[in-house]
């Protein structure tokens, strides 16, 4: 006999048969609870799934995990700012990772023209290559093809932005930029192929060409706007950098997506936040009801309480038998919960069509589907808040059954 | 009779007073919630609406009727001045400016951009825009006034010029003929929006018209509204008067010109009003366990009242007076909490970590003031308080099921 | 042999404005096998002397001794202890835990004790076999009679071999041939098993089973003699 054991199995008995003494009253709670944390986790799927394709799209825009460029580029993006084609100790470090990891690019704003229009655009000049990587384009391409090598002479660009010249596959237009002394260079391309982006805005201003090309037109030779960097996850850019950064030449300034593009850092900071809160709240809401249904069932019960007393019973054992009977009654609930959650969101997986709201989620960022998204982080997030933050809550109703005094208890009516 | 009716009700809620009150206290959770977040919702969706469309669209414009979807030089208006003045005068209202937009490859001494250049009524478009207001260096254009320029600030660092440096133009006019023209930077404006500070020129409007050989044409007129509540009465008085004309002129109001606004606005209140039921369904839960523990628990004393004389009917409306009284307490604590917090942040104002961010990206500042309305104060406890109704009505109902002869036998 | 020493114990009540005196400086000893009976009117101390030894009240002033244990000076945790291990109840009226089954009612105790299964389940049988109760094993409170619910009860408070069995009032809610069952199974227990019984009560007929008799009144013994 070992005195301040808790005896775990008849507590868990009486814990357990306690709950079903009032069926309905127990009914009604798990009721909520279930819709309480089906509520926690759906809702944080959605937004979950909106704001990773909106940090995935907003990355593979920007584009890349990383950015190398010259200081003054990302303030003015002119091919004045252009840096030498990497070598030596970083090239090394770039192509550690895999040769499909890293990019060269030019990009640099020039002007379109059409036989009809004119239009401001961002010519961008890639290795094909490895363009599927960064901006998934090749794969969107609805008309003719993709650019073939880097020195490709021929264009594609947006079907957006072929209407607004009208225009089409096939034709010829004029593309006109400035060069590292301030005259205009132009010449003549045929569009070889268009193709479709997400956000509109993009496929208005964005001009693909071959890299050598363009660095023959606007006579920088060996040299380029950035180096695009990227990985497996977005999340875990740290020890990429750390690698580059250690063999970095000097004048070269480089850049993490989150300190590009601050609203995209700011969206991945504040989901988790989001998250927390929102579990929060539903379990203040449903905490009300948890603390009256305890102190229900034990308002009823403090004869027996009473009794189990004068039996020997000790005050922490009185304690941690009603806290699990609260533990049990938020278990269940859990499990209908999560249930009920993941039966929901695994037929959206494949897509929830927000189509409606188009041009709105463009403005967020997001693109017209939803792909709700379970995380096994959300998930335990939400469970874990819920049995702690319910255990908490229960413990100030036991300890005072704990307290109650043994004789007046026996005599309640 | 039916007074008394209501204190028997009052005092039957004390008789378990912590559980009226961990009920109440639900209601009351939620109602300030819903109160603060409405509060938030409905004053940042005007002022989203209200300073996006105040930078540059206004809320109104007369347009070629294919110009949204294509906005190409020729689709134009004629005579676009002419026809703003006449607007201005058949509604009496000055806020009504002409534009003409056009597309120009500027070059400076050191750099060459691609921009829209905007030719603009100067002495009416302050009236339309912000824009004119928001010159931080030099001045904005004056009327009559030829060869001037006014450029973003970011399009300003971008081409390495200040005022009263010189910029050359180059583009294609109304007849697809050469347009080109020299200019000196009269000012250099900053809107915070960096699509407007980066692309965007405004020149004089009968300068742009020259150059592009445009014949006294434009590309629109925008009408700004004294409030945006007037817009749409102001659309209507502009289509009774006749100028509409599907084939050469309509008019187009901000939620065709800024569709995403609308919509984003849309997005946001579905799933603000998803969440805003979940706490509902929670609280009338709370609601439902609560009325119906306290008609089981008194079975026996009902049964008695039966067995007097009384008729379930009776009974029945006794609870629904409990939880009516109930949700009055809820209700009232719950408004006057959430006014109380609503109004002490809607001046001391609110913001979260990575608000500011946000915030640009949807023209709101970056920190948030609630607005307090009747309808932000009044619409989530009046949901909550029908929803705590609507739970009772089962607990009621339980009554027509007694017998009053079980009913007091019962323990 | 465990004996129960009281000496000068004091206990006072405070209803509303008045001051109730429920002990008044009790001076008993009860040595271990004894069968005695605590009389007297509602009111005269019986119930409070009784809680008093059994650890569920606190006196203001005195002492108690229940073997080596100093009661008085026990804490809550220790006072649990002392009632798990050493002190059978037995209460007027509910006895038993609604939830549990009378085998389980039984068991509790054993298994609060940390006494493994299969003990457990053998010595409850058997208790409540020689209680006369067994076919109801797996019967709830609220499918036995008040009699079977009170043997229960016995069984329960018993099955541990305790030193001290404590009853108050056992009889108060069974008709008479329940009573006579429970007295005869308690003088038994009593005579077989050695274990002290100290019953509370004002039924006669329970009186006349004591061999102890102790008359209280206003919180006072005003008589003690062998009966």
């Amino acid at each position: 006999m070992r005195p301040g054991t808790w005896q775990f199995s008849i507590l868990l008995k009486l814990s357990w048969r306690n709950l079903w003494r009032n069926r309905r009253r127990t009914g009604i709670m798990l009721g909520a609870i279930s819709v309480g944390v089906w509520a926690m986790i759906f809702m944080t799927a959605l937004m979950r799934g909106m704001v990773d394709d909106m940090l995935a799209q907003g990355i593979r825009n920007l584009p890349g995990d990383i950015q190398i460029q010259h200081p003054a580029y990302l303030d003015d993006p002119s091919v004045v700012n252009s840096i030498a084609e990497p070598g030596g100790a970083l090239l090394e470090a770039l192509q550690n990772d895999g040769a499909q990891s890293w990019a060269p690019r030019i990009r640099v704003p020039a002007v379109i023209a059409s036989e009809r229009e004119s239009r401001g655009i961002e010519l961008i000049g890639v290795e094909p290559g490895v363009e599927q990587q960064i901006s998934g384009i090749p794969a969107e391409v609805t008309e003719g093809r993709f650019l073939e090598s880097s020195r490709d002479n021929g264009l594609v660009i947006g079907a957006r932005l072929a209407r607004h010249l009208e225009t089409r596959l096939g034709k010829r237009v004029v593309i006109m930029s400035q060069d590292p002394d301030n005259n205009i260079s132009e010449r003549g391309y045929r569009i070889v192929g268009i193709y479709h982006a997400e956000i509109a805005a993009l496929e208005e201003s964005r001009v693909y060409a071959g890299l050598e090309d363009l660095q023959q037109l606007l006579g920088i030779d060996g040299r380029i706007s950035q180096i695009i960097v990227f990985g497996e996850d977005y999340r875990d850019v740290q020890s990429r950098y750390l690698g580059l950064a250690a063999v970095l030449p000097d004048g070269l300034d480089m850049r993490p997506w989150y300190r590009i593009d601050t609203y995209l850092a700011a969206m991945f900071k504040m989901m988790d936040g989001f998250v927390l809160v929102w579990v929060i709240i539903i379990f203040l809401a449903l905490s009300f009801g948890l603390v009256n249904t305890l102190v229900m069932a034990i308002f009823e019960r403090v004869r027996e309480i009473g009794l189990t007393q004068a039996l020997g019973m000790r005050p922490s054992q009185i304690v941690v038998q009603i806290l699990l009977e609260s533990l049990l009654l938020l278990l269940i609930g859990l499990a209908i919960g999560n249930s009920l959650a993941v039966a929901t969101v695994k037929p959206l997986e494949s897509g929830l069509d927000v189509s409606v709201v188009a041009e709105g989620m463009a403005m967020m960022g997001a693109g017209s589907v939803l792909y709700p998204t379970l995380t096994l982080h959300d998930l335990l997030l939400a469970n874990v808040v819920v049995v702690v933050l319910g255990i908490l809550t229960s413990i100030l109703p036991a300890w005072r059954a704990a307290r109650l005094d043994p004789i007046r208890a026996l005599n309640m009516h | 009779m039916k007074n008394a009716g209501l204190v028997m009700a009052w005092r039957n809620l004390w008789r378990r007073g912590r559980r009226t009150w961990l009920t109440v206290g639900a209601m009351v959770f939620s109602n300030i919630l819903l109160v603060f977040s409405m509060s938030l919702q409905f004053g940042s969706y005007d002022m989203m609406i209200d300073n996006s469309l105040q930078a540059y669209t206004g809320h109104l414009q007369l347009q070629h009727p294919r110009y949204l979807d294509e906005p190409r030089m020729r689709y134009a208006l004629a005579d676009v001045a002419g026809n703003a003045r006449l607007l201005r005068e058949r509604l009496g209202l000055d806020s009504i400016s002409a534009r003409a937009t056009g597309f120009a490859l500027a070059s400076s001494k050191e750099r060459s951009f691609g921009l829209q250049i905007v030719g603009v009524d100067a002495a009416h478009e302050p009236l339309v825009s912000t824009l004119p207001g928001l010159v931080r260096q030099g001045r904005y254009l004056q009327p009559g006034a030829s060869e001037e320029i006014v450029i973003g600030s970011v399009l300003a660092r971008n081409l390495k010029v200040g005022p009263g440096d010189e910029l050359t133009f180059l583009g294609s006019g109304y007849d697809d003929s050469f347009a080109a023209g020299v200019v000196h930077v009269a000012g250099i404006f900053e809107s915070g929006i960096t699509e407007i500070d980066r692309g965007m020129a405004q020149v004089n409007l009968e300068y742009f018209q020259q150059v592009f050989a445009m014949d006294g044409r434009g590309h629109s007129i925008v009408i700004r509204a004294p409030n945006i509540e007037q817009v749409d009465t102001l659309a209507a008085r502009i289509a009774a008067l006749g100028i509409v004309d599907n084939d050469k002129v309509v008019l187009r109001t901000w939620e065709e010109l800024q569709p995403g606004l609308r919509q984003a606005i849309q997005a946001d209140m579905t799933s603000a009003w998803f969440m805003y039921m979940v706490l509902i369904v929670l609280v009338a839960f709370s609601v439902l366990n609560t009325q119906l523990m306290s008609v089981l628990e008194r079975t026996r004393e009902f049964g008695t009242m039966m067995a007097l004389g009384l008729k379930p009917a009776r009974l029945a409306r006794l609870v629904m007076q409990e939880t009516a009284l109930m949700t009055g307490l809820g209700l009232g604590i719950g408004i006057a909490g959430g006014f109380l917090l609503t109004w002490y942040l809607s001046h001391a104002g609110f913001s979260y970590p990575g608000m500011a961010e946000m915030a640009e990206r949807f023209y709101l500042p970056d920190r948030m003031y609630p607005a307090l309305s009747p309808l932000s104060l009044t619409l989530g406890p009046a949901v909550v308080a029908i929803g705590s109704l609507l739970a009772s009505i089962y607990p009621a109902t339980r009554l027509y099921r007694l017998s009053p002869v079980a009913a007091m036998r019962a323990v | 042999m465990t004996a129960i020493r009281c000496h000068k114990l004091c206990k006072t009540f405070r209803q509303g404005d008045e001051t109730i005196t429920g002990l008044d400086h009790v001076d008993l000893d009860i040595d271990s096998g004894e069968f005695v009976c605590l009389s007297g009117p509602s009111g005269s101390g019986k119930t409070t002397l009784l809680n008093a030894i059994g650890g569920l009240d606190t006196p203001d002033s005195g002492e108690i001794r229940i073997g080596e244990l100093q009661v008085e000076r026990l804490d809550r945790g220790a006072l649990a202890d002392m009632r798990l291990h050493h002190i059978g109840f037995v209460f007027q009226s509910y006895n038993l835990i609604p939830v549990l089954s009378a085998r389980e009612n039984v068991e509790f105790v054993m298994q609060v004790q940390g006494v493994p299964a299969t003990e457990r389940r053998q010595k409850a049988a058997g208790i409540l076999h020689e209680v006369g109760l067994e076919g109801m094993e797996d019967r709830r409170p609220a499918q036995l009679s008040g009699g079977q619910q009170q043997r229960v009860a016995v069984a329960r408070a018993i099955v541990s071999k305790p030193d001290l069995v404590l009853a108050d009032e056992p009889t108060a809610n069974l008709d008479s041939v329940a009573s006579t069952q429970l007295m005869d199974l308690f003088a038994e227990l009593n005579s077989n098993h050695g274990i002290t019984f100290v019953i509370a009560t004002h039924d006669k007929r329970v009186m006349r089973y004591a061999r102890r008799l102790i008359k209280m009144r206003d919180g006072k013994i005003i008589s003690d003699k062998a009966n």
